[in-house]
């Protein structure tokens, strides 16, 4: 409790919010080096970077994975790294802020001394105080997307509370994941409202029809002035949005990594526009921007998104360093770079948690949050339930809050599995904790959350879930799509994560017994496509899944979910291996 | 939704695949052969009159590497040659069963030696541009295309 107090006075300090009181005199020689905000600044220009919000207005608990597994040849590398092998890694003390914020490890007992994460009251805080110390016109804050999507509040506005959100910070450029799933009318409505360039290199017109067939959709790259600088700014949203989200919602657009036009417009900055410092702006994914840095030549710095790790250090590899920021508004990366003669001859990245009881909340921010809570606040705070257990989202296979929503989904439908996505994003209730309509929001606030009953095959069953892996586990960071494995209930098997694409996995068995390849499986999915790939679809049974969901929880009171695993992994030992496969 | 599209793409992956010591789907073999079928092998012996072709950096190919939607691929062949010395670009896949997805033949009035379209890919696997020289040598390019469900996020 002794690290809140001396932490809380040193941001204190640091924020100059002590005036010449006695009080902060005599508490002076408590304020320490290793503080939040602390930094040596360097060069003139300082970018400011955050990702994968996921519309968290308000703190919150977010854990991070307990399991983290990738092909032989990825384990152990920044990406996939987790518990113990992040912290020897990054060189991080266990029980420290950092390690909470971190890691999954010790979770329950240190968010008790740390509290919540985020929130954008506690993010303003800390940016208007970059702001002040290097001067406005010094600084840029740039967002990696997956922004507007994620909670209650940006549900019911159609994204626009994260956008005035996003004002409020001050975003000045941003790129686009999840944004999309509201449609490209709403996705054009939402970027006149926001403040900020919305750019892609990689979103490309489609439509045949269309009078600017194959050009971009959005402005592909921004030119900023910065502390006497010129930053070029390329835009990389995820690409593969048309595949990993239904299509309808960009249909005419197409994506992808497109390289060949990236390098391209590398070079036109450089040689064309004579910029100083070419940043990519990306939503690829960090494994998948470590080999843009392979592949592509020029870029100074790479701020990723999309996998939710947070990076504590930079990486360089072939001269582009990468930065990523975490998600749920844990962190706000800052990054000073020393600009000379048109070039970068240094910087200095700090990973800034967000550390919401530790930092004071900016009073418009928290005016702000409430603006756009009250309307709703009756709905949102209705308990549920109580859960005797931790509710956590991410890992590889298995995390109890989808666990919760895969039985709620086979109680209600009366199917005999339910598929619940992998998506990485929603929160995180400790034991004990109420369950309240809010948190049900957060873990399910998409713009498609039917629940579809169908008929899907033994056969096909088998092999989605070997395509599904092969997305996963994927050796190559191009050809996955950077989630996790999709949660199966009534449904348990074994994994080879090393073996050939199509043989992975093994002892399938359907609620508890082996799966028969011909017959036919009834089958609850949401958030996926697979309802495309089934048959005899109950029409009359199609609900939302946040319904489907609030409702078994009212109907059960206390939640109490197994920690235990439906799958099995075969060549890997534990949950966060290090290089090598050392547990 | 191209319901289709999304069919056959995934029709095509299990082929290969088998869950423990269950044969999940039925092999290849024992499906009746299409008339049109041609092996990405004949095809690349025909297109090259049974010479082969070299990889080389002159042929530039440009695939997605994640296909949006397995029906409609874009492909796009540019040939760092002088367009004299090209007689003809040919876009084959590795594993349709019809390899022969294109052939475009040149004359120097086509200005440069570039093809753009669009193919369709019944699974995961390589698309290969070859261009046949002048001389009769051909050289080639190939990448992996992955024809997938999708569906994380």
């Amino acid at each position: 409790m002794q690290i809140d107090r001396r932490d809380f006075l040193h941001i204190a300090a640091a924020l100059g919010l002590f005036g010449v009181g006695a009080r902060a005199s005599k508490r002076a020689d408590d304020i320490k080096a290793d503080d939040i905000l602390d930094f040596n600044p360097v060069g003139k220009v300082t970018l400011l970077h955050i990702c994968d919000m996921h519309a968290h207005l308000k703190p919150l608990y977010w854990r991070e994975p307990s399991t983290l597994i990738s092909a032989k040849n990825l384990v152990g590398t920044p990406g996939f790294l987790c518990g113990k092998a992040f912290l020897d890694f990054y060189g991080i003390k266990p029980g420290s802020l950092e390690a909470y914020f971190d890691t999954y490890l010790n979770f329950e007992e240190l968010a008790k001394k740390f509290g919540k994460m985020g929130g954008v009251a506690h993010m303003k805080t800390i940016i208007d105080e970059i702001r002040r110390d290097r001067g406005r016109d010094n600084v840029l804050l740039l967002d990696s997307g997956d922004t507007w999507q994620g909670t209650a509040v940006a549900l019911k506005t159609k994204g626009e509370a994260i956008v005035d959100a996003q004002n409020f910070l001050g975003v000045d450029v941003m790129v686009g994941h999840w944004e999309f799933t509201y449609g490209k009318e709403r996705v054009m409505e939402l970027i006149d409202k926001l403040n900020a360039d919305f750019v892609s290199q990689n979103v490309v017109d489609n439509d045949p029809f269309s009078d600017n067939f194959e050009e971009t959709v959005f402005d592909p790259y921004t030119i900023k002035e910065v502390g006497g600088a010129k930053i070029g700014i390329i835009g990389q949203s995820f690409p593969f949005t048309s595949t990993a989200n239904p299509k309808r919602f960009t249909e005419g657009w197409s994506f992808g990594l497109r390289l060949d036009s990236l390098q391209g417009y590398v070079d036109e900055l450089r040689k064309e526009k004579k910029v100083d410092c070419v940043v990519l702006l990306s939503h690829d994914g960090f494994s998948v921007d470590q080999e843009v840095a392979r592949k592509v030549h020029g870029i100074d710095f790479i701020l990723s998104g999309h996998t939710h790790d947070p990076g504590p250090r930079p990486i360089t590899i072939n001269g582009t360093t990468i930065i990523i920021a975490g998600s749920h508004g844990k962190f706000i990366g800052r990054l000073d770079i020393d600009i000379q003669k048109g070039r970068v001859k240094d910087f200095a990245y700090k990973l800034i948690p967000v550390a919401s009881s530790l930092i004071p909340a900016d009073k418009k921010g928290l005016e702000l949050v409430d603006k756009w809570y009250r309307p709703y606040e009756k709905e949102l705070s209705q308990k549920l339930g109580t859960t005797k257990g931790t509710l956590y989202k991410r890992d590889t296979f298995y995390s109890t809050f989808d666990a919760l929503i895969g039985e709620a989904i086979r109680d209600t439908m009366d199917c005999e599995i339910a598929f619940t996505p992998g998506y990485r994003w929603g929160t995180t209730l400790l034991p004990g904790d109420d369950i309240v309509m809010d948190n049900i929001y957060e873990m399910t606030a998409i713009t498609y959350p039917e629940v579809y009953t169908f008929e899907l095959q033994g056969a096909k069953i088998a092999s989605l879930l070997e395509d599904i892996a092969d997305n996963v586990f994927n050796a190559n960071p191009l050809y996955q799509q950077g989630g996790d494995m999709s949660r199966l209930t009534g449904v348990s098997y074994d994994i080879k994560i090393n073996a050939p694409t199509g043989k992975r996995i093994s002892n399938l068995k359907i609620n508890g017994k082996e799966i028969e390849p011909n017959r036919n499986y009834v089958v609850s999915a949401w958030g996926g496509n697979l309802q495309n790939a089934g048959k005899n679809l109950r029409e009359s049974k199609i609900k939302p899944v946040y319904e489907v969901v609030s409702s078994y929880v009212k109907r059960k009171g206390t939640i109490d979910i197994s920690n235990r695993s439906n799958v099995n992994v075969l060549d890997v030992a534990c949950g966060c291996p290090k290089k090598g496969g050392v547990c | 939704m191209k319901r289709r599209s999304f069919l056959k793409g995934l029709g095509a992956i299990p082929v290969v695949m088998s869950v423990g010591s269950l044969s999940l789907m039925a092999k290849d073999s024992k499906k009746p052969k299409s008339k049109n079928a041609i092996s990405f092998k004949k095809a690349l012996e025909v297109v090259t009159n049974g010479k082969g072709a070299k990889e080389s950096d002159k042929v530039k190919l440009i695939v997605p590497e994640i296909a949006e939607n397995g029906a409609v691929v874009p492909v796009k062949v540019n040939v760092d040659e002088p367009i004299e010395n090209v007689k003809s670009i040919h876009i084959l896949t590795t594993k349709n069963s019809n390899a022969r997805s294109a052939d475009v033949f040149l004359s120097p009035r086509n200005g440069k030696a570039y093809f753009a379209t669009r193919i369709k890919l019944g699974g995961t696997q390589e698309v290969v541009a070859v261009a046949v020289l002048k001389s009769g040598r051909a050289i080639m390019a190939k990448k992996p295309v992955k024809v997938t469900i999708g569906g994380c996020g």
